[in-house]
């Protein structure tokens, strides 16, 4: 599909921009075209280039130990998002026969160890709540441990198991939803940045696209701000606050060995994400932070790659050697940075902005699990105009006090 | 691939030992040298068995990742283009434990 320019250089032909080539702006376009709309992409680097290629791949759909580390009351409102991991779970299960490729999805189950008795406690209220909400977890206590995985250290109090869980590769997803979006018409630009967007009097969008043929000026009745952790940014060009903060993280591997750990494992009382991919490599994170790059004024330069942080790399692989002892004897090949963000109640903000209409955003949390399935969602909200009812407790309205002053168009 | 050998003087040559193999190379060249002047010229296997070869030169991409040892110490594994060769040193392409 070619764009038709008029005079100008102005395009109105889409029906969505969205502004992301990472996972969730893929997937939603992939999701858009199949519903009939005309979609536009823009990716500023290539695609893939965000967190989204940097991630560990980890399909966790227990509570998240970031959840369980603030407390009873974070730990209940962590729990609201069992429902939406249900959901991932079965979208998991047929993305390989969605996309029509093999995506290296292993579910092969998932362990969240403990090492002493008071994490063992945290572990049983955490699979009581799961439960409760539908989620089948369970405890092992060490013995059904050591059996289920003998590879781990026969010094873990337990785990809570959870057949579903595992991992998926990152390096090839974001391909597959765009390669599909494209064969259903949607276009995608990368290498083209959002450089300005504003609202014009009849509450359409005027976005000025940056790209490699010079400047594209596009109306558009919606945008979607799949910008990851630049989403916060992008929103404030309309003046608009969306609470969503940079995390940034590293992640290591290991050299190959043979077969030792077919489960993911994190850890409940410690940061802690460990598997071995396919070809025999041990992926090791759990959000760790690395360190962002700062500007001669002090601020946080977004642009430029976060740097290792040697302190948190030693925790990172200490901890993961004292729950996988064979660590020890391999080598580590490579660690890497990347950023992600989450929000301000830890929560997924996925949907319309009330105080700008058309304008979409879905951000903040481990949006690899969750990208797919809220791509879908987000998706029937656009086509349809109003959210699904499994998207409420995810609607950026929760948050709509922060733009009481905000002034459109 | 040769050494540039008009208009360069380097120091004598060592012999260092590469899969079993007596390689000969100059100190202060790097482990990735010697197996780059060794017969094979292969750093490892892909999972198709086809060769792999060095890429960056500047320890960046692990692809010229080798196991090395001194004399009798124990095999690690480094980055054969950040480190050194030395006198006795051993070079093993593959997990030498793991070898009959
Ligand atoms: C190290 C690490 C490990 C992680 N591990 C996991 C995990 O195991 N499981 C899990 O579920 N989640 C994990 N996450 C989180 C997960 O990776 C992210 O939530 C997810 O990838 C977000 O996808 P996205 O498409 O929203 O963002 P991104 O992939 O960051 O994509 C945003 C895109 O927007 C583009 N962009 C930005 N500004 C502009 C602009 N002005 N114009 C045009 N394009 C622009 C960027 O170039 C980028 O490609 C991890 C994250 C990191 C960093
Ligand atoms: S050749 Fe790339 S790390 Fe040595």
């Amino acid at each position: 599909m070619m764009t038709s320019l008029n005079s100008r250089g102005e395009t109105s032909n889409f029906d969505i921009l969205i502004v992301g080539g990472g996972l969730v702006g893929c997937a939603s376009a992939w999701h858009l075209a199949r519903l009939g709309l005309k979609v536009l992409v823009a990716e500023r680097g290539h695609l893939n280039s965000g967190a989204s290629g940097q991630n560990a791949g980890s399909l966790h759909f227990q509570i998240e130990r970031r959840f369980l580390e603030q407390g009873e009351k974070a730990a209940a409102d962590g729990a609201r998002i069992v429902t939406l991991n249900r959901l991932a779970i079965e979208e998991w299960r047929g993305i390989e026969h969605m996309l029509g490729r093999p995506l290296d999805v292993a579910m092969h189950g998932g362990l969240m160890v403990a090492e002493t008795e008071e994490q063992m406690a945290l572990l049983a209220f955490k699979v009581a709540r799961e439960n409760e909400l539908g989620l089948s977890t369970q405890v092992l206590d060490s013995a059904q441990l050591r059996e289920r995985a003998p590879s781990l250290s026969p010094h873990l109090a337990g785990a809570a198991w959870l057949a579903d869980e595992g991992h998926a590769n990152p390096r090839i997803l974001v391909d597959a939803f765009a390669e599909g979006a494209v064969e259903q018409g949607a276009q995608i630009r990368t290498g083209t940045a959002l450089t300005g967007l504003s609202m014009a009097r009849d509450g359409t969008y005027r976005a000025v696209l940056s790209g490699p043929d010079g400047e594209l000026r596009v109306n558009t009745p919606r945008v979607l701000l799949a910008s990851g952790h630049w989403t916060a940014r992008l929103a404030g060009l309309l003046g608009l606050n969306v609470p969503l903060y940079a995390a940034p993280l590293m992640m290591s591997v290991t050299d190959r060995t043979e077969p030792v750990l077919p489960y993911l494992v994190q850890h409940v009382g410690a940061r802690l994400s460990m598997k071995q991919t396919e070809d025999g490599n041990l992926l090791i994170g759990g959000g760790w932070p690395s360190r962002l790059v700062r500007r001669a004024d002090g601020t946080p330069d977004l642009d430029r790659p976060a740097t290792v942080e040697m302190k948190n790399l030693r925790a990172n692989l200490a901890v993961a050697a004292r729950v996988l002892p064979g660590l020890a004897q391999r080598s580590l090949l490579r660690t890497w940075t990347g950023t992600t963000c989450i929000s301000a109640d830890q929560l997924p903000i996925v949907g319309e902005i009330p105080a700008a209409p058309g304008l979409f955003v879905a951000a903040g949390g481990s949006l690899f699990t969750l990208g797919p399935v809220l791509a879908r969602l987000l998706a029937r909200t656009i086509a349809e105009g109003s959210p699904p009812e499994e998207l409420s407790m995810f609607l950026p309205r929760r948050f709509a006090h922060l733009d009481a002053f905000a002034v459109l168009p | 691939m040769k050494r540039i050998e008009q208009g360069v003087t380097r120091p004598a040559q060592i012999a260092v030992e590469i899969d079993g193999a007596r390689v000969m190379v100059h100190p202060g060249e790097t482990v990735a040298v010697a197996v780059l002047a060794s017969a094979s010229q292969r750093f490892r296997d892909d999972r198709s068995g086809a060769a792999r070869g060095m890429f960056c030169n500047m320890g960046t991409c692990s692809e010229c990742t080798v196991w090395a040892a001194v004399g009798t110490s124990p095999w690690r594994r480094l980055r054969g283009c950040l480190v050194p060769v030395e006198p006795s040193l051993r070079i093993s392409t593959r997990d030498p434990e793991s070898r009959p």
